[in-house]
C-alpha cells in the first residue's frame, strides 16, 4: 500500500510549463490523497487548460476510457501533471509517450506493502518467512535494522535507537516468546542470513 | 598477537578505545597513544565510523597503529557494508597482520552525519561472527573455499550488563558465543552490583569479559547518556558525587576517581577492563594507577 | 494480466521441520488478493493438510478467510473458531495475514508459507507497472519511467554500462531501465535536460517510519470512527450549503403518485373534475403500512391515471391537480393544540392522518415507527446528510431549528422515549452550534456531532455511532430501542401538530457541478422535476446525469417528466460516469468499506452464476445498498445492481 504526499508548491509550479492538463487520481483516496491541498494548489497554477479528476488511472484501460472525452485538450497540451502514486504517473506517461508527464506527488510505502487495508503490521516480502521463530512478529519490519539474530543492543528502555517511539522489535519478540513459553526458539542453532537472491527458488545456503 | 592469548595466559586484559579523526592527520592520535596508552593497555580498539559519523577508516588506522608498535583491535560494524565487503575487509585485515576483531551490528545511519545514507545491515553481529569463523575454517559465508592458509583472529563482541532487559542481552550473548565469539567488552558500567550479578549468569558461557568504562566527565554527559545511550545508566548518587565538588569534577578528577573505584569493585569478577575515554586518553594512566593496576610490557 | 499472489507454501522439508514437534493443529488460509477472482478456494490449504497428515499430525480444524489481513473483519470471523484442544495454529498467507492471526490468538502461530517478493508496489490493476515508494519521485527527470524499479540497481544517474543489446545484466529478459529512459527522453527532445541534471543522491531517510506509522494510525482511526468501513466522497456541499431557502414558484400542475412511501400504495378518494383545497386529503392509506396523501395546491383534479414514477421507472397511479393559483386552505388545516395536552396516541394519529413519512429516502410511515411494539429508549434525529451535494437537511436545521426540536419532542412523547438525540456531521458546525443553543436547557435532548463519513446517515450506522449498538441481522432499530427519523420529518411532524398542515411540501436541494444555478428550495410535492431543473438554469454540458436524491443512492432520471415526492431530498446534475466493468481483482477495497461488514466481491460472482445459496451465506439481505462498495470498486463492477438481483431472487424464494 502506498501513501502519496504532494511535492512542494515551488516544485509543482516549476513543472507547469505551457498548456497544462492536470489529472487527479482519487482511486486510493480512502487510504491517502491530499485532496483539498491538491485542489488549493491547482487553483494557483498558470496555464491549466483542464483539470480531470478520476480514479484508478493505474488501470490503462480505465485511464483511456476516462480520458476519451478530453482527447482534444490533452493533444493540445504541452504538459500533463499527474497527482497520483508512482504507478499512476507511469501509466499516464506510458500512454502519452511523446508528452511531458510529470509527477506531483512523492510516494511512500504504507505498512502492509500491498495488503488490502492500512495495517499496523508490515511484511518486508523477504521470501523466507521467519515468523516461526519469532512468535509471529516480523523481524524484518519490526526491527529498524531488519536484524535476524537478535537485538542490536541499541534499544533504551525497550525503545528503538532509531525511533524512540517505536518498541525494539527484538524485545517484543523476546517478550512474546517468553509469554508463549517458547524462549527455546531464541536458542542459537545457526546464524540466520538473508538470501537476497531469489529466495523463492532455492534453499538458503549459509 | 591475538588478545585471546592474553586471556588464556590469565592476564587481566586492558584495552582502550581510540577514534580516527574526520581527515587523515593521525599525528595527534599516535602521539597520545604512545604517551598514555602504550605501557598501560594491551590493545587499542579502533572505532568504525563511530556513531554513524563518517571518518577515516578503522582498518587503515589499525595498520598505522600496528606500524607504530601498538596492538590494534579492528572494530567492524554491519551498517555500511554488505557481506561481500565485510568478508573482504576481514581478509584484508589478516593480510595486514591485524588479528583482533570486535564485531558489531552498528548504530543506525540516521543517528550520524549522513542521515540520508542507505542503511545496509546485510549481516548482523551474530552472522558476522559466524562469517569470520567460517573464514577461519577456510570458507566464505557462501561456502566457497578460501585459497591458502586460513586466517586466525581473536573474535570479540559487546554486551550490556546494565541494560534494562538483561534477559534479552543474555540470550543474544549466548548466540554470539555459539557463533564463535571469544571475548566480550561491555558497554559502560556504573553499577557494580548489576555487573556482578550479570557476570554470575554470564560465567556459564566460559568466555572472558572485559569491564567497560566510560569516564564520566560531567553531570550533563551523564544525564545525556541516561536519556539516550543504550545499556548505560549512571545512578543518582554518582550524579550527586559529580555535582558535589564542581571544581574537582571540572578538572576531571571526580570521573577518574569513579572509574578507579569501579575497577576495584568489579575487578574480581572481570577478566579485564576496556576504557572508553572519549578524548581523555591522558587520564587513563591515572585511573589505572589509582585502581592499583601496574604498567604493562607492550605485547606486540 | 499479472497475478500478485503474495505467498506460496514453504518447501516440504522446511514444513516437515517446523511440524516435527507440534500437534493438534488448526489451519487458517487466506483466500489471496490481487489476482483475478476465479475461485474462492485456494489449493494451498489442502496441500498443507496433506503434508501434515503424512506426518501423522492431528488437524483439529481449518478455515479459509478472505483478506486475512483485514484485522477488524478477521477478528470477527475468527471468534470462537478454534476448537478446544487446539495447540498450534498454522497460517497460510502472506506475512501480513500471519501476523494478524499471531496478534489475535494467544497460542503459538506458525507460518506455513513464504511471502513472494514483488520488487515494488503495484497499483489497483493487475499490470506490471510498479513503484518502490521511494518518497522522492524521480519520474520528472526520467520521462515517467521509474529508475528505482525499472533499473535493477536503482541507479539515478544513468545506466551502469552492464547492459547488452539493451538488456539488463541482472536479468536478460528485462530491458535496461536507463535505455528505456533515454529512448523516451529522446522522443520528447529532452536529452539535453537529462545531461544538465545535477547528480542525484537518494535520500534513504525520506521514507520516514515515524511519519508513515502516524499516518497509518490516523487513517485507521478515521476508517473505523463510529463504525467499520465507509467512504469519503468529495462533498461538493459548498455549491449550495450557504444558499438560504427559497420558495419555488407555484406549479401549474402537480402529479401526486399513490406510492410515495414504503408499504401499500394509497387509494384515491377524489374524482376527475372535483375541486380540492390545499391540504385536503385526496387519497387514503390502505392497510397498516401505508400513508395518506393530500393536495399540495388548491384546484381541479384533472386526471387519476398512471404516470411515470421517478423511483420505479414505471407507470404508476397518480392524481393530477391543476392549480387555481390561490392555495385556498382546506378546513382540516388547523392547529391541534398544546403538545402537553396531547396524548401519545393522539400525536400518532395526527402524524398518520397528515401523511408524514420518512423524508430521508425510504419513506417509511412515521406513525408506524412511533407506535413501536417494543420499548423505545431513544429517538434519534438524523441530521447527518452524509450524501454528497445535498444540503436540504442542513438548511432545515438552520432555518427551522425550533420546528425540528418541537418535532423531536413530539416524537419522544409519542413513542415514550425518555431521550432524544440530534446527530449532525461535523461538516455542518453552524447547525451544530445553533441546535446546541436551542437545546441547551432541554435536559433529555442531546446534540451528537459525528465525524463526516458516508453512510453515516444510514440508520444502522447511526445507531452504532450514537448508541454503540448493532441492529441484529434482519432486525429493525426498535430491536435496540431506537427510532431513527430524518430532521425534515421532525419538521413535518411539527407542522402537522402546530399548523395542522399535512406533508405537502418539502425542502430540497437542486445542485451538482453541472447545475447552472444551485440552491435550496421549498417545493410542493408533485412539482415536475423538469420544471425545477429549468427554473434552476438548466444543466451544463451534454455528459450530464440527473438524479433524484444524492449521487450515492439517488435514482438517475432519463425522462424529467416526473414529479418530486415526499422523500425526494434533492435533484442533482453531475457528470455522467463512464465505466466498463472488468473482472474482480480481489483488491479487497469493497470489503474494506462496506459498513455492514459484508464481503461484496462474492455478490459480483454469485449474481452472475445465480448462486442464491451463496448469496444467503454471505448475508446479502443485510446489505443497505449504500453503494460504498460500488463507489470504490477498482474493477468498476456495478455491485449494487448485482446485489439487487440477488435480493430479488432470495425474496422470491429462490
Ligand atoms: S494510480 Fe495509484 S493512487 Fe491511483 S488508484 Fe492506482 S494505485 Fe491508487
Ligand atoms: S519474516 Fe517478515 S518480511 Fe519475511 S515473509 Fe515473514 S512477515 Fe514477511
Ligand atoms: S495481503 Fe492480506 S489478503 Fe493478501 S494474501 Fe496477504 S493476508 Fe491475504
Ligand atoms: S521514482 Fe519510482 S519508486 Fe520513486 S516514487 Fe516515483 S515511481 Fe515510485
Ligand atoms: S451496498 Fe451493500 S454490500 Fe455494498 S457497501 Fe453498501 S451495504 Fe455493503
Ligand atoms: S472492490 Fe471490486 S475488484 Fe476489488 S475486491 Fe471488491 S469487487 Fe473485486
Amino acid at each position: 500500500m502506498l501513501i502519496t504526499q504532494l511535492k512542494s508548491k515551488e516544485t509543482i509550479e516549476a513543472l507547469a510549463q505551457g498548456k497544462t492538463v492536470i489529472i487527479n487520481c482519487h482511486g486510493c483516496k480512502e487510504v491517502y490523497f491530499a485532496e483539498h491541498e491538491a485542489d488549493e494548489l491547482q487553483k494557483d497554477l498558470n496555464g491549466v487548460t483542464q483539470i480531470i479528476t478520476t480514479d484508478y488511472i493505474c488501470n490503462p484501460d480505465n485511464l483511456k476510457l476516462q480520458l476519451k472525452k478530453h482527447t482534444d485538450v490533452i493533444n493540445a497540451a504541452d504538459t500533463i501533471l499527474v497527482f497520483s502514486c508512482g504507478v499512476g504517473v507511469q501509466t499516464v506517461a506510458a500512454l502519452f509517450e511523446g508528452k511531458k508527464v510529470y509527477s506531483c506527488c512523492d510516494t511512500y510505502p504504507l505498512p502492509g506493502f500491498q495488503g488490502v487495508t492500512p495495517l499496523n503490521v508490515d511484511c518486508g516480502q523477504c521470501g523466507e518467512c521467519y515468523l516461526n521463530g519469532t512468535g509471529g512478529i516480523c523481524p524484518i519490519t519490526a526491527c529498524s535494522k531488519s536484524l535476524l539474530n537478535g537485538q542490536c543492543g541499541g534499544a533504551k528502555e525497550g525503545m528503538c535507537e532509531v525511533d524512540k517511539e517505536m518498541e525494539c522489535g527484538w524485545e517484543r519478540i523476546y517478550r512474546k516468546l517468553e509469554k508463549l513459553n517458547k524462549l527455546d526458539n531464541m536458542k542459537y542453532e545457526a546464524p540466520k542470513v538473508r538470501n537476497y537472491h531469489n529466495p523463492n527458488a532455492e534453499e538458503p545456503t549459509i | 598477537m591475538r588478545i585471546t592469548e592474553l586471556f588464556q595466559r590469565g592476564e587481566f586484559v586492558l584495552t582502550a578505545e581510540v577514534g580516527p579523526p574526520k581527515g587523515v592527520e593521525l599525528d595527534h592520535l599516535i602521539k597520545d597513544a604512545h604517551e598514555y596508552l602504550k605501557t598501560r593497555v594491551h590493545a587499542l580498539n579502533v572505532t568504525d565510523n563511530q556513531s554513524s559519523v563518517m571518518r577515516t577508516g578503522s582498518l587503515a588506522t589499525c595498520k598505522v597503529l600496528k606500524d607504530e608498535g601498538l596492538l590494534p583491535i579492528f572494530q567492524i560494524t554491519c551498517r555500511d557494508r554488505n557481506r561481500i565487503a565485510l568478508q573482504s575487509d576481514v581478509l584484508s585485515a589478516a593480510l595486514l597482520g591485524i588479528e583482533n576483531l570486535l564485531l558489531l551490528t552498528g548504530d543506525y545511519t540516521t543517528l550520524g552525519d549522513h542521515p540520508q545514507a542507505k542503511p545496509v545491515f546485510d549481516l548482523d553481529s551474530v552472522s558476522l561472527i559466524h562469517a569470520v569463523k567460517r573464514l577461519e575454517e577456510g570458507f566464505d559465508i557462501a561456502g566457497n573455499a578460501v585459497d591458502g592458509a586460513p586466517p586466525k583472529f581473536a573474535k570479540g563482541a559487546v554486551v550490556s550488563p546494565c541494560s534494562d532487559s538483561v534477559d534479552v542481552q543474555l540470550a543474544k550473548m549466548e548466540a554470539k558465543v555459539k557463533a564463535g565469539c571469544e571475548y566480550f567488552q561491555t558497554q559502560g558500567v556504573y553499577e557494580p552490583e548489576k555487573f556482578i550479578k550479570f557476570m554470575e549468569q554470564a560465567k556459564q558461557f566460559g568466555v572472558p569479559v572485559q569491564l567497560g568504562l566510560i569516564i564520566p566527565k560531567n553531570v550533563g554527559m551523564c544525564r545525556y547518556m541516561n536519556a539516550n545511550v543504550a545499556g548505560v545508566h549512571v545512578p543518582d548518587d554518582m550524579i550527586k558525587e559529580l555535582q558535589a565538588d564542581k571544581e574537582k569534577t571540572k578538572a576531571g578528577d571526580t570521573g577518574v576517581e569513579i572509574c578507579a573505584r569501579l575497577i576495584k569493585e568489579c575487578k574480581d569478577y572481570a577478566q579485564g577492563v576496556h576504557i572508553m575515554s572519549l578524548g581523555w586518553e591522558n587520564r587513563i594512566p591515572e585511573i589505572l594507577d589509582m585502581a592499583g593496576i601496574a604498567p604493562i610490557t607492550p605485547v606486540v | 494480466m499479472e497475478d500478485y499472489t503474495k505467498f506460496k507454501l514453504k518447501r516440504k522439508e522446511e514444513l516437515d521441520a517446523v511440524l516435527a514437534d507440534k500437534n493438534d493443529l488448526f489451519v487458517v488460509a487466506c483466500n489471496k488478493c490481487f489476482k483475478e477472482l476465479d475461485s474462492f478456494d485456494e489449493p494451498e490449504c489442502g496441500l498443507f493438510e496433506e503434508i501434515a497428515k503424512e506426518q501423522g499430525k492431528n488437524i483439529v480444524g481449518s478455515a479459509r478467510i478472505d483478506f486475512l489481513c483485514n484485522e477488524p473483519l478477521t477478528s470477527k470471523s475468527f471468534e470462537g473458531l478454534l476448537p478446544e484442544g487446539t495447540k498450534n495454529v498454522f497460517v497460510i498467507s502472506c506475512g501480513l495475514g500471519i501476523q494478524t492471526i499471531a496478534g489475535l490468538v494467544e497460542m503459538p502461530v506458525y507460518a506455513a508459507s513464504d511471502t513472494v517478493i514483488v520488487d515494488g508496489h503495484h497499483g489497483m490493476a493487475l499490470t506490471t507497472t510498479l513503484c518502490d515508494a521511494c518518497g522522492q519521485c524521480y519520474l520528472n527527470l526520467t520521462g515517467g519511467i521509474c529508475p528505482v524499479v525499472d533499473c535493477s540497481k536503482s541507479l539515478l544517474n544513468g545506466q551502469c554500462g552492464g547492459a547488452k543489446n539493451g538488456k539488463c545484466e541482472v536479468d536478460k529478459e528485462m530491458d535496461c531501465g536507463w535505455q528505456l529512459i533515454y529512448n523516451r527522453l529522446e522522443k520528447q527532445g529532452r536529452l539535453q535536460e537529462m545531461l544538465n541534471q545535477p547528480v542525484e543522491l537518494r535520500d534513504y531517510s525520506k521514507v520516514n517510519h515515524k511519519f508513515v506509522s502516524e499516518y497509518v494510525k490516523s487513517v485507521r482511526e478515521e476508517r473505523y470512527e463510529g463504525y467499520y468501513g465507509g467512504i469519503h466522497p468529495t462533498e461538493f456541499k459548498e455549491l449550495s450549503e450557504h444558499s438560504s431557502l427559497v420558495r419555488f414558484p407555484e406549479p401549474l400542475n402537480v402529479v401526486i403518485p399513490m406510492s410515495q412511501h414504503a408499504g401499500a400504495p394509497a387509494e384515491p378518494i377524489v374524482e376527475v373534475g372535483q375541486q380540492v383545497k390545499m391540504g385536503q386529503k385526496i387519497a387514503q392509506a390502505v392497510g397498516p403500512i401505508s400513508s395518506a396523501l393530500h393536495a399540495s395546491v388548491s384546484g381541479t383534479i384533472v386526471a387519476v391515471e398512471p404516470r411515470l414514477h421517478p423511483i420505479s421507472g414505471l407507470e404508476a397511479l397518480a392524481i393530477v391537480i391543476q392549480s387555481d393559483g390561490k392555495n385556498t386552505l382546506d378546513d382540516s388545516v388547523k392547529p391541534a393544540g398544546d403538545l402537553d395536552k396531547l396524548s401519545a396516541d393522539e400525536i400518532i394519529e395526527i402524524v398518520r392522518e397528515k401523511g408524514v413519512v420518512g423524508m430521508g429516502g425510504a419513506g417509511f410511515p412515521t406513525a408506524v415507527k412511533l407506535k413501536s411494539p417494543k420499548p423505545i429508549e431513544l429517538v434519534l434525529l438524523n441530521g447527518c446528510e452524509c450524501e454528497p451535494i445535498l444540503t436540504a437537511d442542513h438548511r432545515v436545521l438552520l432555518e427551522y431549528a425550533d420546528e425540528v426540536v418541537y418535532g423531536l419532542k413530539a416524537m419522544m412523547k409519542a413513542s415514550g422515549a425518555p431521550k432524544g438525540v440530534i446527530a449532525i456531521e461535523d461538516n455542518k458546525l453552524d447547525a451544530v452550534e445553533l441546535l446546541q443553543a436551542k437545546t441547551a436547557d432541554i435536559e433529555n435532548i442531546e446534540i451528537v456531532v459525528a465525524k463526516t463519513k458516508y453512510p453515516q446517515g444510514a440508520e444502522k450506522m447511526l445507531i452504532k455511532r450514537v448508541m454503540g449498538k448493532s441492529v441484529p441481522s434482519g432486525g429493525l432499530p426498535m430491536d435496540v430501542g431506537a427510532i431513527v427519523c430524518n430532521v425534515s420529518t421532525a419538521k413535518a411532524v411539527s407542522d402537522a401538530i402546530q399548523l395542522g398542515m399535512p406533508l405537502i411540501e418539502r425542502v430540497m436541494t437542486v445542485s451538482g457541478n453541472r447545475m447552472n444555478k444551485p440552491g435550496n428550495y421549498l417545493v410542493k410535492i408533485g412539482t415536475s422535476v423538469k420544471e425545477i431543473v429549468n427554473h434552476c438554469g438548466d444543466v451544463k454540458g451534454d455528459d450530464v446525469t440527473i438524479k433524484i436524491g444524492g449521487p450515492m443512492m439517488g435514482f438517475a432520471q432519463a425522462n424529467l417528466n416526473v414529479p418530486m415526492l415526499k422523500c425526494s431530498n434533492g435533484i442533482i446534475a453531475v457528470e455522467t460516469t463512464v465505466k466498463e466493468a472488468v473482472e474482480c481483482i480481489k483488491c479487497g477495497r469493497c470489503a474494506d468499506v462496506c459498513p455492514m461488514e459484508l464481503r461484496p466481491l462474492y455478490f459480483t460472482k454469485y449474481a452472475l452464476s445465480e448462486d442464491w445459496e451463496g448469496m444467503k451465506t454471505q448475508n446479502t439481505m443485510d446489505c443497505i445498498e449504500c453503494g460504498s462498495c460500488e463507489y470504490i470498486c477498482s474493477s468498476k463492477i456495478p455491485i449494487v445492481e448485482r446485489i439487487k438481483i440477488g435480493k430479488t431472487a432470495i425474496r422470491e424464494g429462490k
